[in-house]
């Protein structure tokens, strides 16, 4: 034997002995897993946003393999992705646009009236539930962040007491939707831009009252809009399911200044 | 009295993490939560005294023999990755349940430095095969301390509201080196 | 023994300043009717009750105007006869806004009490006498707002030895309890009796805390001759003695499981207010639409314990004591410790308003939390041996599953915490922000088995 031979022969053999148990060991006691799994893993975004309402990516594509849900829970995947995961597993799917959250009260802190002073944690639902929360408007942002603290990626800001969303960052997993007390966020179309920055339900007159930016309800947008923007009691709601608003005409003649171009 | 004082020895005064800086990644890796330092303390108890106890046989029955010494390092490192590659396999089949506990760890320890570290110390003190696995197993005692103590810092860390600057993996390091350094207190308790 | 002085004490707790001089030599007024009553729906615990009238009825005083709806809900009564003139949102001294209906008398009074009056309550079996306390719509009055008759219905597995009427009244400020107690000491003891008999409880306690010795007073020499097993217990002052799981231990010694009724260990505490409102139920056959309130403060001319209706607006009690004196700076339903704060003056009374105090900046502090400094005062004061320091940092990181095991659902939200914080920190906020949480996690996930 000389020098150089018996190393290598001793390790390469107990190298072989590893490999060869090791090999023997997989395909003797292997616990059989569905291989579409890993498929379906990487055709998602990875992003781990729980937007699809499970914890993560792979727990999203086990339930998918599995059956348990639809392939367009996901909010991130781009539509090309969602075929893809369709076509693994068999299913025809239509992909819908990119949808992003929208804030919908614009009742800044100079616009909007806030009715006693509140000295408590930084929290909307906590403020929410003393007297019902210090903005007099008792359907606008009241401003303690707790969107804010929820996005994964970072994309609100407050902005003079009202949320903002970032649309180019916002990856629509809708986590500010359910974190928001009174329900002012919404999911809407990429492409939408004209919108009605205003949730208030109250009649124009108390409207009025406490905020500058408010919804009147005066119906002068109805009539502008085509159709695409209607009246839900004294309150204008964008119908999102019809093509994006372009009328600029929309944004200078609202009176309560509350139908605004974003983005 | 021999076997007491080696016991403390191995998981105070010259602790793993803390003395001798061995498995410093884990150490970081996985402590943020309670819960998964207490299942990769288990995983490594469990795993070092397995692998001495297969070191050692290689060592004294075909190195030892054949004069092939100098390969030790390379043997070892061999020896372990394949042996928890082994180990992970034939928990999952046989031993679910445990499985589902210190499974995800097992593949985290394969080349922990720790695991190597423990199995060229019992070369080099020469132990029996017994001392072997007792002095690995209080020093992966010794690991699964030092781990769990650092996570319940780190817990209450995650709390607190650290200066922007030392966040995250900053203010960590530093509660490590004054654990580290309380840890010191301990040296000359035993020779 | 008729008096006697509590043998145990509850562990942790704290010592306000009581102000109780201002209104406790007040006695009660009964104040005449405001010009429109705003009745919440949602004057208890438990499910908002369902109208009975729409809009342009007329109802007369004493009618049923809305319905329990489920078990855990009680009824409400018209507190006059007059015109329904709508019913919607309104706000509520509990912060969220429910349903109400508003009323406008019609100055006439037509009273007609749709319950025969029980004289004979002795003979008459608990159950109905029970049912008697639901259909008369009585909540405890203390400020939880339970559902009386559920409490009086214990089932046939947890029976109830012992009775206990709170007369603690360990929040500042309030006094009407205190009133009831002297004015009313007679007709307490007989309400007690007659919880005592839908409860076949053989021990009452009547508790009241040291500070009130007249009361104490009046009502040991009120103890009804033919009363077997009635006496009077004298607590120490401290806060939160009126809480029922620490009264109970004050008392008898007997300590409520974890979040377990008192019903778990033999016990029933109702309040004085309850107790006056029940006998009123029974012998009387009046449904709950008045009760007492305590108008206090530094901020008001005239501080007093009026008997006013169920519906009243706030700022028609304000007028009725003098109005605002000095500059007003917070209002709060409730005493000081446990009430909540108003953002408004046109809030009404709930059938819970104990109190409504009006104060003024010297007694209102501004502050800025800041971070624990891990002191231990709030280990020291929670009579629930909670750990609040631990708590808010759990939840202020949004650990809610870990707050949820360290026992945050027992927070009973009395505020020592809060109120030793040396960097005032809003704990209590943070425990009733994570108790709603939990709360909605549990319905989310349904009903628990078993």
């Amino acid at each position: 034997m000389n020098e150089w031979l018996t190393p290598i022969m001793w390790i390469g053999g107990i190298g072989a002995f590893c490999g060869g148990a090791l090999a023997l060991a997989a395909y003797y006691l292997s616990v059989p897993e569905d291989p579409r799994i890993e498929q379906v893993t990487n055709e998602l975004p990875g992003a781990n946003c729980g937007g699809c309402g499970f914890a993560g990516c792979a727990d999203y594509a086990k339930a998918l393999v599995e059956n348990k849900t639809s392939p367009d829970r996901c909010p991130v995947a781009s539509s090309a992705a969602v075929q893809a995961i369709g076509a693994l597993l068999g299913k025809a799917v239509v992909a819908s646009g990119r949808k992003v959250a929208l804030v919908l009260c614009g009742g800044c802190n100079t616009e909007a009236i806030r009715h006693f002073s509140y000295n408590g944690i930084t929290d909307c639902a906590a403020a929410a539930a003393i007297a019902g929360g210090d903005k007099a408007c008792s359907f606008g942002c009241l401003g303690y962040g707790s969107c804010l603290r929820v996005c994964p990626v970072n994309c609100i800001t407050m902005v003079d007491g009202v949320a903002k969303i970032d649309s180019s960052a916002c990856i629509g997993c809708g986590k500010c939707v359910a974190a928001c007390p009174r329900n002012l966020i919404q999911l809407v179309p990429e492409e939408a831009k004209i919108h009605v920055l205003c949730s208030s339900r109250d009649k124009g007159s108390v409207v009025r009252k406490v905020c500058g930016v408010g919804c009147i309800g005066c119906r002068i947008c109805v009539k502008l809009s085509d159709g695409a923007i209607s009246m839900d009691g004294f309150l204008a709601k964008v119908d999102y399911t019809k093509p994006p608003l372009t009328n600029e005409e929309l944004v200078e003649k609202c009176p309560g200044k509350c139908i605004r171009k974003v983005g | 009295m021999e076997y007491v004082l080696l016991i403390i020895g191995a998981v105070l005064v010259n602790n793993f993490v803390l003395n001798r800086f061995l498995g410093i990644c884990p150490f970081l890796g996985v402590s943020k939560q309670m819960s998964t330092a207490i299942g990769m303390s288990g995983a490594v108890i469990f795993v070092m005294g397995m692998a001495a106890a297969v070191t050692w046989c290689i060592q004294d029955w075909l190195l030892a023999p054949l004069n092939l010494e100098y390969l030790q390092t390379t043997a070892f490192i061999l020896l372990i990755a394949a042996f928890v590659q082994l180990v992970d396999i034939v928990m999952k089949r046989f031993l679910p349940a445990l499985h589902g506990a210190l499974g995800i760890f097992l593949p985290l320890i394969t080349t922990n430095c720790a695991v190597l570290g423990v199995a060229v110390m019992n070369v080099q003190n020469e132990s029996s095969l017994g001392i072997s696995v007792l002095f690995s197993v209080a020093a992966a005692v010794g690991f699964a301390f030092a781990l769990i103590i650092f996570a319940g810092l780190r817990e209450k860390i995650e709390r607190a509201n650290p200066p922007r600057a030392f966040r995250g993996v900053a203010i960590a390091l530093v509660t490590a080196g004054l654990l580290s350094l309380s840890f010191m207190g301990f040296s000359g308790l035993v020779k | 023994m008729k008096r006697l002085y509590a043998p145990f004490n509850f562990r942790g707790g704290v010592s306000p300043t009581y102000h109780k001089e201002t209104t406790c030599n007040s006695p009660l007024r009964e104040l005449p009717l405001p010009p429109l009553l705003t009745i919440s729906m949602s004057q208890h615990l438990g499910a908002p009750a369902k109208p009975l009238v729409s809009p342009d009825d007329t109802v007369v005083g004493g009618q049923m105007i809305a319905a329990a709806a489920g078990m855990i809900s009680a009824a409400i009564h018209a507190p006059t006869s007059g015109r329904v003139v709508s019913i919607g949102d309104a706000a509520t001294p509990l912060g969220r806004p429910a349903p109400a209906m508003v009323i406008e008398p019609d100055g006439n009074h037509t009273w007609q009490s749709p319950l025969p009056p029980i004289t004979n309550w002795r003979e008459v079996a608990p159950r109905t006498l029970a049912e008697r306390v639901g259909a008369a719509g009585i909540v405890g009055m203390g400020g939880a707002g339970f559902p009386t008759h559920v409490k009086l219905s214990p089932p046939a597995d947890k029976p109830i030895d012992t009775l206990i009427i709170n007369g603690a009244e360990c929040e500042p400020y309030l006094s009407g309890d205190n009133r009831i107690l002297l004015e009313h000491s007679a007709a307490v003891w007989e309400g007690a009796a007659i919880i005592a008999h839908i409860l076949k409880a053989t021990n009452i306690y009547v508790a009241i805390e040291d500070n009130k010795p007249d009361a104490v007073r009046a009502m040991e020499q009120a103890i009804p001759a033919d009363l077997a097993n009635a006496s009077l217990c004298v607590l120490k002052t401290s806060f939160p003695q009126g809480s029922e799981k620490h009264q109970i231990f004050s008392v008898t010694g007997r300590t409520v499981p974890a979040g377990g009724l008192p019903m778990d260990v033999g016990c029933v505490v109702e309040n004085v207010a309850t107790t006056y409102a029940i006998r009123d139920a029974v012998i009387n056959g009046q449904p709950l639409v008045t009760r007492s309130i305590t108008v206090s403060g530094d901020a008001v001319a005239a501080p007093a314990n009026l008997i006013a209706h169920i519906g009243t607006p706030f700022s028609y009690l304000v007028e009725a004591c003098g109005g605002v004196s000095g500059t007003l700076t917070k209002v709060v339903s409730g005493g000081t410790m446990m009430g909540f704060a108003q953002a408004s003056l046109d809030v009404t009374m709930t059938k819970t308003s104990s109190g409504l105090l009006l104060l003024s900046p010297s007694q209102v502090k501004q502050f800025t939390s800041q971070a624990c400094i891990s002191c231990g005062r709030c280990l020291n004061a929670c009579p629930m041996r909670l750990m609040p320091a631990e708590l808010s940092q759990y939840i202020e990181s949004e650990d809610i599953a870990n707050a949820e095991a360290s026992f945050v659902m027992d927070c009973f939200e009395c505020g020592s915490c809060a109120f030793v914080c040396p960097a005032h920190r809003p704990l209590v906020q943070h425990m009733r922000r994570a108790k709603a949480i939990i709360m909605a996690q549990r319905r989310a996930a349904g009903p628990r088995p078993g």
